[in-house]
Protein backbone atom coordinates (compact mmCIF):
# COMPACT_ATOMS: atom_id res chain seq x y z
CA UNK A 1 0.00 0.00 0.00
CA UNK A 2 3.09 2.23 0.64
CA UNK A 3 3.90 2.28 -2.43
CA UNK A 4 0.79 3.22 -4.40
CA UNK A 5 0.58 6.09 -2.08
CA UNK A 6 4.30 7.53 -2.89
CA UNK A 7 3.24 6.53 -6.86
CA UNK A 8 1.31 9.27 -9.24
CA UNK A 9 -2.70 8.96 -8.72
CA UNK A 10 -2.95 9.32 -12.48
CA UNK A 11 -1.85 9.97 -15.93
CA UNK A 12 -2.30 11.95 -18.61
CA UNK A 13 -0.96 9.14 -21.31
CA UNK A 14 -3.90 6.50 -19.32
CA UNK A 15 -6.74 9.78 -19.83
CA UNK A 16 -5.91 9.20 -23.51
CA UNK A 17 -5.78 5.47 -23.23
CA UNK A 18 -9.60 5.95 -21.53
CA UNK A 19 -10.48 8.39 -24.19
CA UNK A 20 -9.69 5.88 -26.86
CA UNK A 21 -10.88 3.33 -24.92
CA UNK A 22 -14.27 4.64 -24.69
CA UNK A 23 -14.35 6.11 -28.74
CA UNK A 24 -13.68 2.46 -30.12
CA UNK A 25 -16.74 1.65 -28.14
CA UNK A 26 -18.63 3.68 -29.31
CA UNK A 27 -17.43 3.28 -33.49
CA UNK A 28 -17.80 -0.16 -32.98
CA UNK A 29 -21.59 0.39 -31.77
CA UNK A 30 -21.97 2.08 -34.90
CA UNK A 31 -20.24 -0.15 -37.06
CA UNK A 32 -22.61 -3.10 -35.81
CA UNK A 33 -25.10 -0.91 -36.34
CA UNK A 34 -24.47 -0.38 -39.80
CA UNK A 35 -23.07 -4.13 -40.86
CA UNK A 36 -26.82 -5.14 -39.74
CA UNK A 37 -28.99 -2.35 -41.61
CA UNK A 38 -26.67 -3.59 -44.91
CA UNK A 39 -27.50 -7.21 -44.16
CA UNK A 40 -30.68 -6.37 -45.80
CA UNK A 41 -29.49 -5.15 -48.75
CA UNK A 42 -27.30 -7.72 -50.12
CA UNK A 43 -29.70 -10.64 -50.65
CA UNK A 44 -28.56 -14.49 -49.79
CA UNK A 45 -25.28 -12.85 -48.46
CA UNK A 46 -27.29 -11.61 -45.53
CA UNK A 47 -26.55 -14.37 -44.21
CA UNK A 48 -22.69 -14.11 -43.53
CA UNK A 49 -23.26 -10.61 -42.79
CA UNK A 50 -25.66 -11.82 -40.26
CA UNK A 51 -22.82 -13.50 -38.46
CA UNK A 52 -20.40 -11.09 -39.04
CA UNK A 53 -22.90 -9.17 -37.02
CA UNK A 54 -23.02 -11.39 -34.55
CA UNK A 55 -19.06 -11.77 -34.42
CA UNK A 56 -18.74 -7.93 -33.84
CA UNK A 57 -21.99 -7.85 -31.18
CA UNK A 58 -20.76 -11.08 -29.27
CA UNK A 59 -16.93 -10.71 -28.99
CA UNK A 60 -16.19 -6.60 -29.64
CA UNK A 61 -18.95 -4.51 -28.85
CA UNK A 62 -20.55 -5.96 -25.71
CA UNK A 63 -17.10 -7.04 -24.14
CA UNK A 64 -16.19 -3.52 -24.53
CA UNK A 65 -19.17 -1.62 -23.53
CA UNK A 66 -19.47 -4.05 -20.28
CA UNK A 67 -15.45 -3.58 -19.49
CA UNK A 68 -16.16 0.34 -19.45
CA UNK A 69 -19.77 0.09 -17.69
CA UNK A 70 -18.37 -2.58 -15.05
CA UNK A 71 -15.20 0.07 -14.49
CA UNK A 72 -17.69 2.06 -13.23
CA UNK A 73 -19.92 0.18 -10.78
CA UNK A 74 -18.33 -3.28 -9.46
CA UNK A 75 -16.52 -2.65 -6.58
CA UNK A 76 -12.42 -3.72 -7.49
CA UNK A 77 -12.12 -5.16 -3.89
CA UNK A 78 -12.87 -8.91 -2.89
CA UNK A 79 -16.27 -9.70 -2.52
CA UNK A 80 -16.04 -13.19 -2.50
CA UNK A 81 -16.58 -13.50 -6.46
CA UNK A 82 -14.10 -14.08 -9.24
CA UNK A 83 -14.53 -11.24 -11.99
CA UNK A 84 -14.75 -11.90 -15.83
CA UNK A 85 -11.64 -10.51 -18.68
CA UNK A 86 -15.10 -7.83 -19.62
CA UNK A 87 -14.81 -7.10 -15.49
CA UNK A 88 -18.48 -8.84 -15.21
CA UNK A 89 -18.80 -10.86 -11.70
CA UNK A 90 -18.04 -14.81 -12.64
CA UNK A 91 -17.37 -17.88 -10.53
CA UNK A 92 -18.62 -17.10 -6.50
CA UNK A 93 -14.82 -17.71 -4.40
CA UNK A 94 -15.96 -21.01 -2.46
CA UNK A 95 -12.77 -22.81 -1.52
CA UNK A 96 -9.67 -21.47 0.36
CA UNK A 97 -6.27 -23.32 0.68
CA UNK A 98 -3.57 -23.32 3.00
CA UNK A 99 0.20 -24.27 1.42
CA UNK A 100 2.60 -23.74 -0.86
CA UNK A 101 1.73 -24.09 -5.04
CA UNK A 102 3.59 -27.65 -4.81
CA UNK A 103 1.66 -28.64 -2.10
CA UNK A 104 -1.11 -28.21 -3.97
CA UNK A 105 -0.16 -29.29 -6.92
CA UNK A 106 0.75 -32.63 -5.13
CA UNK A 107 -2.90 -33.09 -3.13
CA UNK A 108 -4.72 -32.42 -6.22
CA UNK A 109 -2.84 -34.91 -8.48
CA UNK A 110 -3.66 -37.50 -5.77
CA UNK A 111 -6.98 -36.25 -5.66
CA UNK A 112 -7.63 -37.92 -9.32
CA UNK A 113 -7.21 -33.81 -11.01
CA UNK A 114 -5.53 -33.13 -13.86
CA UNK A 115 -3.90 -29.48 -14.62
CA UNK A 116 -5.25 -27.00 -17.24
CA UNK A 117 -3.11 -25.75 -20.02
CA UNK A 118 -2.58 -21.99 -20.61
CA UNK A 119 -5.17 -20.39 -23.37
CA UNK A 120 -2.77 -20.90 -26.34
CA UNK A 121 -3.44 -20.15 -29.76
CA UNK A 122 -2.22 -24.42 -30.14
CA UNK A 123 -4.31 -25.19 -27.05
CA UNK A 124 -7.55 -23.32 -28.39
CA UNK A 125 -7.69 -24.86 -31.93
CA UNK A 126 -7.73 -27.83 -29.61
CA UNK A 127 -10.86 -27.07 -27.55
CA UNK A 128 -12.33 -26.69 -31.02
CA UNK A 129 -11.39 -29.40 -33.05
CA UNK A 130 -11.95 -32.16 -29.76
CA UNK A 131 -15.35 -29.80 -29.58
CA UNK A 132 -16.10 -30.82 -32.76
CA UNK A 133 -15.11 -34.50 -33.39
CA UNK A 134 -16.40 -34.77 -29.39
CA UNK A 135 -13.03 -36.02 -28.70
CA UNK A 136 -12.02 -36.38 -25.61
CA UNK A 137 -9.51 -33.30 -24.07
CA UNK A 138 -8.13 -33.79 -20.26
CA UNK A 139 -6.33 -30.37 -20.34
CA UNK A 140 -8.18 -28.31 -22.39
CA UNK A 141 -7.26 -25.04 -21.04
CA UNK A 142 -9.88 -22.89 -18.76
CA UNK A 143 -11.22 -19.56 -19.50
CA UNK A 144 -9.52 -16.68 -17.40
CA UNK A 145 -11.29 -15.32 -14.51
CA UNK A 146 -9.48 -12.40 -12.42
CA UNK A 147 -9.53 -12.03 -8.67
CA UNK A 148 -7.41 -9.33 -6.86
CA UNK A 149 -7.22 -8.02 -10.23
CA UNK A 150 -5.05 -10.92 -11.74
CA UNK A 151 -5.44 -13.91 -13.68
CA UNK A 152 -6.14 -17.39 -11.98
CA UNK A 153 -2.51 -18.88 -11.36
CA UNK A 154 -3.24 -22.34 -12.33
CA UNK A 155 -6.06 -24.38 -13.12
CA UNK A 156 -7.39 -28.32 -12.55
CA UNK A 157 -10.10 -29.93 -13.83
CA UNK A 158 -11.83 -33.39 -14.30
CA UNK A 159 -13.63 -34.43 -17.23
CA UNK A 160 -16.63 -36.37 -17.34
CA UNK A 161 -17.11 -39.56 -19.40
CA UNK A 162 -14.58 -37.35 -21.82
CA UNK A 163 -17.02 -35.26 -23.00
CA UNK A 164 -15.75 -31.40 -23.26
CA UNK A 165 -18.91 -30.03 -23.17
CA UNK A 166 -18.96 -31.01 -18.90
CA UNK A 167 -16.44 -31.14 -16.57
CA UNK A 168 -15.65 -30.05 -13.12
CA UNK A 169 -13.06 -27.55 -12.86
CA UNK A 170 -11.56 -25.03 -10.26
CA UNK A 171 -9.19 -22.20 -10.61
CA UNK A 172 -6.49 -20.82 -7.91
CA UNK A 173 -5.24 -17.41 -6.72
CA UNK A 174 -2.50 -17.18 -4.72
CA UNK A 175 -3.76 -13.93 -2.09
CA UNK A 176 -1.60 -10.74 -1.42
CA UNK A 177 1.19 -10.68 1.08
CA UNK A 178 -0.33 -10.06 4.68
CA UNK A 179 -3.99 -10.21 2.56
CA UNK A 180 -6.77 -11.97 5.45
CA UNK A 181 -10.18 -12.91 4.72
CA UNK A 182 -13.20 -10.74 5.84
CA UNK A 183 -12.82 -11.68 8.99
CA UNK A 184 -9.37 -11.86 9.65
CA UNK A 185 -8.45 -15.47 8.65
CA UNK A 186 -5.20 -15.78 6.95
CA UNK A 187 -5.42 -17.69 4.02
CA UNK A 188 -2.70 -18.56 1.40
CA UNK A 189 -5.07 -18.92 -1.63
CA UNK A 190 -8.35 -18.83 -2.59
CA UNK A 191 -10.27 -21.02 -5.31
CA UNK A 192 -13.54 -21.30 -7.40
CA UNK A 193 -14.52 -24.66 -8.73
CA UNK A 194 -17.97 -24.72 -10.49
CA UNK A 195 -19.26 -27.57 -12.61
CA UNK A 196 -19.51 -26.78 -16.76
CA UNK A 197 -23.05 -28.64 -17.63
CA UNK A 198 -23.30 -27.62 -21.14
CA UNK A 199 -22.03 -25.28 -24.19
CA UNK A 200 -24.48 -22.40 -24.83
CA UNK A 201 -24.72 -18.37 -25.05
CA UNK A 202 -24.07 -15.99 -22.55
CA UNK A 203 -26.42 -14.07 -21.39
CA UNK A 204 -24.60 -10.70 -21.15
CA UNK A 205 -22.45 -10.45 -24.24
CA UNK A 206 -23.86 -13.56 -26.15
CA UNK A 207 -20.87 -15.36 -26.53
CA UNK A 208 -20.27 -19.32 -26.66
CA UNK A 209 -18.99 -20.33 -23.39
CA UNK A 210 -19.66 -23.04 -20.94
CA UNK A 211 -23.01 -22.79 -18.85
CA UNK A 212 -22.64 -24.07 -15.18
CA UNK A 213 -24.63 -26.01 -12.74
CA UNK A 214 -26.16 -23.55 -10.23
CA UNK A 215 -26.07 -25.67 -7.36
CA UNK A 216 -22.00 -24.55 -6.64
CA UNK A 217 -22.07 -26.30 -3.01
CA UNK A 218 -22.20 -29.63 -5.06
CA UNK A 219 -18.64 -29.26 -6.57
CA UNK A 220 -17.21 -27.34 -3.81
CA UNK A 221 -18.17 -30.54 -1.49
CA UNK A 222 -16.83 -33.00 -4.78
CA UNK A 223 -13.77 -31.40 -4.44
CA UNK A 224 -12.83 -30.85 -1.11
CA UNK A 225 -14.44 -34.91 -0.51
CA UNK A 226 -11.53 -35.85 -3.33
CA UNK A 227 -8.97 -33.89 -1.28
CA UNK A 228 -9.67 -35.78 1.35
CA UNK A 229 -10.04 -39.00 0.26
CA UNK A 230 -7.26 -38.93 -2.20
CA UNK A 231 -4.66 -37.83 0.91
CA UNK A 232 -5.27 -38.62 4.37
CA UNK A 233 -3.14 -35.91 5.56
CA UNK A 234 -5.65 -32.65 3.95
CA UNK A 235 -7.40 -31.44 6.86
CA UNK A 236 -10.65 -28.90 6.18
CA UNK A 237 -11.95 -26.17 8.72
CA UNK A 238 -15.03 -25.15 7.26
CA UNK A 239 -15.86 -21.08 7.80
CA UNK A 240 -19.67 -21.37 8.17
CA UNK A 241 -21.75 -18.52 6.81
CA UNK A 242 -18.80 -16.61 4.98
CA UNK A 243 -21.05 -15.71 2.06
CA UNK A 244 -24.37 -15.65 3.46
CA UNK A 245 -26.50 -18.09 1.16
CA UNK A 246 -27.25 -15.47 -1.84
CA UNK A 247 -28.54 -15.85 -4.84
CA UNK A 248 -26.54 -14.77 -8.24
CA UNK A 249 -25.71 -14.75 -11.84
CA UNK A 250 -22.50 -15.68 -12.63
CA UNK A 251 -20.43 -13.63 -16.02
CA UNK A 252 -22.02 -15.72 -18.51
CA UNK A 253 -25.50 -15.28 -16.88
CA UNK A 254 -26.20 -18.64 -15.27
CA UNK A 255 -27.66 -18.25 -11.76
CA UNK A 256 -25.90 -19.61 -8.58
CA UNK A 257 -26.82 -21.00 -5.34
CA UNK A 258 -24.95 -21.55 -2.34
CA UNK A 259 -25.08 -22.05 1.46
CA UNK A 260 -22.27 -19.55 2.16
CA UNK A 261 -19.54 -21.64 3.62
CA UNK A 262 -16.09 -21.62 2.80
CA UNK A 263 -13.56 -24.86 3.34
CA UNK A 264 -10.47 -23.67 4.25
CA UNK A 265 -8.26 -26.57 3.19
CA UNK A 266 -4.91 -27.04 4.62
CA UNK A 267 -2.40 -29.11 2.72
CA UNK A 268 0.27 -28.17 4.94
CA UNK A 269 1.41 -31.40 6.00
CA UNK A 270 2.01 -32.76 2.26
CA UNK A 271 5.71 -33.20 0.95
CA UNK A 272 6.71 -29.51 -0.58
CA UNK A 273 8.18 -31.20 -4.21
CA UNK A 274 5.75 -33.93 -5.73
CA UNK A 275 6.78 -37.70 -5.25
CA UNK B 1 -9.48 9.83 17.75
CA UNK B 2 -7.03 11.34 15.64
CA UNK B 3 -5.34 7.51 14.64
CA UNK B 4 -8.80 6.53 13.56
CA UNK B 5 -8.87 5.80 9.68
CA UNK B 6 -10.78 8.08 7.57
CA UNK B 7 -14.24 6.73 6.35
CA UNK B 8 -13.98 5.55 2.93
CA UNK B 9 -16.00 7.24 0.50
CA UNK B 10 -19.38 5.03 -0.85
CA UNK B 11 -17.94 5.38 -4.43
CA UNK B 12 -14.92 5.02 -5.83
CA UNK B 13 -12.57 8.08 -6.92
CA UNK B 14 -12.26 9.28 -10.55
CA UNK B 15 -8.74 8.94 -10.54
CA UNK B 16 -8.96 5.24 -9.64
CA UNK B 17 -9.71 5.01 -13.52
CA UNK B 18 -6.62 6.63 -14.09
CA UNK B 19 -4.39 4.76 -12.32
CA UNK B 20 -0.96 4.15 -14.38
CA UNK B 21 -0.47 0.56 -15.59
CA UNK B 22 1.94 -1.82 -14.15
CA UNK B 23 5.71 -1.76 -14.70
CA UNK B 24 6.02 -4.97 -16.16
CA UNK B 25 9.26 -5.34 -18.86
CA UNK B 26 8.54 -8.96 -19.02
CA UNK B 27 5.35 -9.02 -20.11
CA UNK B 28 4.49 -11.47 -22.77
CA UNK B 29 3.30 -10.08 -26.20
CA UNK B 30 -1.26 -9.89 -25.97
CA UNK B 31 -2.92 -11.43 -28.99
CA UNK B 32 -4.84 -7.66 -29.18
CA UNK B 33 -1.52 -6.71 -29.67
CA UNK B 34 -0.41 -8.65 -32.55
CA UNK B 35 -4.13 -8.51 -33.80
CA UNK B 36 -3.81 -4.44 -34.32
CA UNK B 37 -0.20 -4.67 -36.00
CA UNK B 38 -1.52 -7.63 -38.41
CA UNK B 39 -5.00 -5.44 -39.18
CA UNK B 40 -2.50 -2.23 -40.06
CA UNK B 41 -0.45 -4.67 -42.02
CA UNK B 42 -3.61 -5.93 -43.72
CA UNK B 43 -4.00 -2.08 -44.42
CA UNK B 44 -0.90 -1.85 -45.69
CA UNK B 45 -0.95 -4.69 -48.36
CA UNK B 46 -4.67 -3.44 -49.74
CA UNK B 47 -3.45 -0.31 -50.44
CA UNK B 48 -0.13 -1.80 -51.77
CA UNK B 49 -2.57 -4.33 -53.97
CA UNK B 50 -4.51 -0.82 -55.41
CA UNK B 51 -1.23 1.17 -56.07
CA UNK B 52 -0.60 -1.69 -57.94
CA UNK B 53 -3.49 -2.22 -60.35
CA UNK B 54 -3.78 1.85 -60.62
CA UNK B 55 -0.52 1.13 -61.90
CA UNK B 56 -1.27 -1.75 -64.52
CA UNK B 57 -3.99 0.38 -65.58
CA UNK B 58 -2.02 3.60 -65.63
CA UNK B 59 -2.66 3.64 -69.75
CA UNK B 60 -6.06 3.54 -69.21
CA UNK B 61 -6.74 6.05 -67.12
CA UNK B 62 -4.72 8.71 -68.62
CA UNK B 63 -6.35 7.82 -71.83
CA UNK B 64 -9.44 8.74 -70.05
CA UNK B 65 -8.72 11.73 -67.76
CA UNK B 66 -8.84 15.04 -69.63
CA UNK B 67 -7.69 17.80 -67.41
CA UNK B 68 -7.54 21.36 -68.09
CA UNK B 69 -7.20 24.62 -66.80
CA UNK B 70 -8.83 27.80 -67.65
CA UNK B 71 -5.27 29.18 -69.21
CA UNK B 72 -3.24 26.00 -69.35
CA UNK B 73 -3.67 22.62 -71.11
CA UNK B 74 -2.52 19.89 -69.36
CA UNK B 75 -0.06 17.84 -71.31
CA UNK B 76 -0.35 14.21 -70.73
CA UNK B 77 2.90 14.00 -69.08
CA UNK B 78 2.05 16.48 -66.76
CA UNK B 79 -0.71 14.66 -66.18
CA UNK B 80 0.92 11.23 -65.70
CA UNK B 81 3.92 13.11 -63.50
CA UNK B 82 1.05 14.33 -61.41
CA UNK B 83 -0.19 11.00 -60.58
CA UNK B 84 3.10 9.21 -60.18
CA UNK B 85 3.53 12.33 -57.13
CA UNK B 86 0.20 11.11 -55.70
CA UNK B 87 1.04 7.28 -55.95
CA UNK B 88 4.60 8.07 -54.57
CA UNK B 89 3.18 10.50 -51.56
CA UNK B 90 0.39 7.39 -51.15
CA UNK B 91 3.21 4.67 -50.90
CA UNK B 92 5.20 6.83 -48.58
CA UNK B 93 2.32 6.80 -46.65
CA UNK B 94 1.49 3.02 -47.22
CA UNK B 95 5.17 2.44 -45.84
CA UNK B 96 4.89 4.78 -42.77
CA UNK B 97 2.04 2.78 -41.77
CA UNK B 98 4.07 -0.31 -42.31
CA UNK B 99 6.73 0.85 -40.05
CA UNK B 100 4.38 1.81 -37.28
CA UNK B 101 2.85 -1.66 -37.28
CA UNK B 102 6.10 -3.42 -36.79
CA UNK B 103 6.83 -0.97 -33.88
CA UNK B 104 3.50 -1.46 -32.21
CA UNK B 105 4.15 -4.89 -32.29
CA UNK B 106 7.95 -4.35 -30.63
CA UNK B 107 5.52 -2.33 -28.08
CA UNK B 108 6.41 1.20 -28.91
CA UNK B 109 3.56 3.51 -27.13
CA UNK B 110 4.23 6.40 -29.28
CA UNK B 111 3.28 4.40 -32.59
CA UNK B 112 0.37 2.98 -30.93
CA UNK B 113 -1.19 6.29 -30.11
CA UNK B 114 -0.54 7.68 -33.52
CA UNK B 115 -1.99 4.75 -35.07
CA UNK B 116 -4.76 5.03 -32.80
CA UNK B 117 -5.24 8.87 -33.26
CA UNK B 118 -5.44 8.60 -37.37
CA UNK B 119 -7.86 5.76 -37.35
CA UNK B 120 -10.15 8.12 -34.93
CA UNK B 121 -9.52 10.74 -37.08
CA UNK B 122 -10.56 8.93 -40.02
CA UNK B 123 -13.77 7.40 -38.39
CA UNK B 124 -14.82 10.56 -37.17
CA UNK B 125 -14.99 12.31 -40.83
CA UNK B 126 -16.71 8.92 -41.69
CA UNK B 127 -19.59 9.67 -39.55
CA UNK B 128 -19.56 12.94 -39.73
CA UNK B 129 -20.24 12.47 -43.55
CA UNK B 130 -22.83 9.63 -42.70
CA UNK B 131 -24.97 11.52 -40.20
CA UNK B 132 -24.57 15.42 -41.39
CA UNK B 133 -23.81 14.20 -44.99
CA UNK B 134 -26.45 11.17 -45.34
CA UNK B 135 -23.74 9.55 -47.59
CA UNK B 136 -24.04 5.62 -47.53
CA UNK B 137 -21.89 3.45 -46.37
CA UNK B 138 -22.10 -0.40 -47.45
CA UNK B 139 -19.93 -3.41 -48.56
CA UNK B 140 -19.87 -1.83 -52.07
CA UNK B 141 -18.42 2.03 -50.60
CA UNK B 142 -16.36 1.86 -47.75
CA UNK B 143 -17.59 0.09 -44.72
CA UNK B 144 -14.46 -2.14 -45.24
CA UNK B 145 -12.32 0.22 -44.86
CA UNK B 146 -14.40 1.99 -42.08
CA UNK B 147 -14.68 -1.55 -40.17
CA UNK B 148 -10.74 -1.70 -40.47
CA UNK B 149 -9.98 1.24 -38.80
CA UNK B 150 -12.80 0.99 -36.17
CA UNK B 151 -10.96 -3.03 -35.41
CA UNK B 152 -7.59 -1.25 -35.59
CA UNK B 153 -8.71 1.13 -32.89
CA UNK B 154 -10.59 -1.46 -30.94
CA UNK B 155 -7.53 -3.76 -30.48
CA UNK B 156 -4.69 -1.36 -29.83
CA UNK B 157 -7.20 0.49 -27.45
CA UNK B 158 -7.28 -2.59 -25.53
CA UNK B 159 -6.45 -2.50 -22.16
CA UNK B 160 -3.83 -5.28 -22.29
CA UNK B 161 -2.12 -3.63 -25.63
CA UNK B 162 -2.15 -0.28 -23.49
CA UNK B 163 -0.72 -2.59 -20.80
CA UNK B 164 1.91 -4.46 -23.05
CA UNK B 165 3.03 -0.80 -24.82
CA UNK B 166 3.11 0.66 -21.36
CA UNK B 167 5.15 -2.45 -19.34
CA UNK B 168 8.10 -0.05 -19.50
CA UNK B 169 6.52 2.85 -18.05
CA UNK B 170 8.07 3.48 -14.00
CA UNK B 171 5.90 5.44 -12.45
Amino acid sequence: MATEQRARRYSIGIAVDWFFFVFAGLASVWLAYLSLTDTFNVGWWGFVFALAFWVLLAYLVLPRLHRILTTIYVPDYFIGRARTSDGLLGDPVNLAFLGEAEQIHAAMAAAGWTRADPVTLGSSWRIVSSTLTRRSYGEAPVSPLFLFSRQQDFAYQQEVDGNPAQRHHVRFWICPDGWLLPGGYRVDWLAAGTFDTAVGLSLFTLQVTHRIDADTDIERDHIVKTLTSGDARVAVTILQDFSTGYHARNGGGDSIRTDGDLPIVDVRPLPAVAP
Amino acid sequence: MTDAPDKRPAFEPATRLLKPTAYDPAMRRPTSTVAGAVLVLLRVVVGVIWIGSVVLELPTVLSQIDVSFDDVAATPQLVEATLVVILIVIGAFLLFDAILAILILRGHNWARVVIMSFSALSISASFIQWWAEGQEITITTTLLQLGLDILILLALSSRSAAAYARRNERH
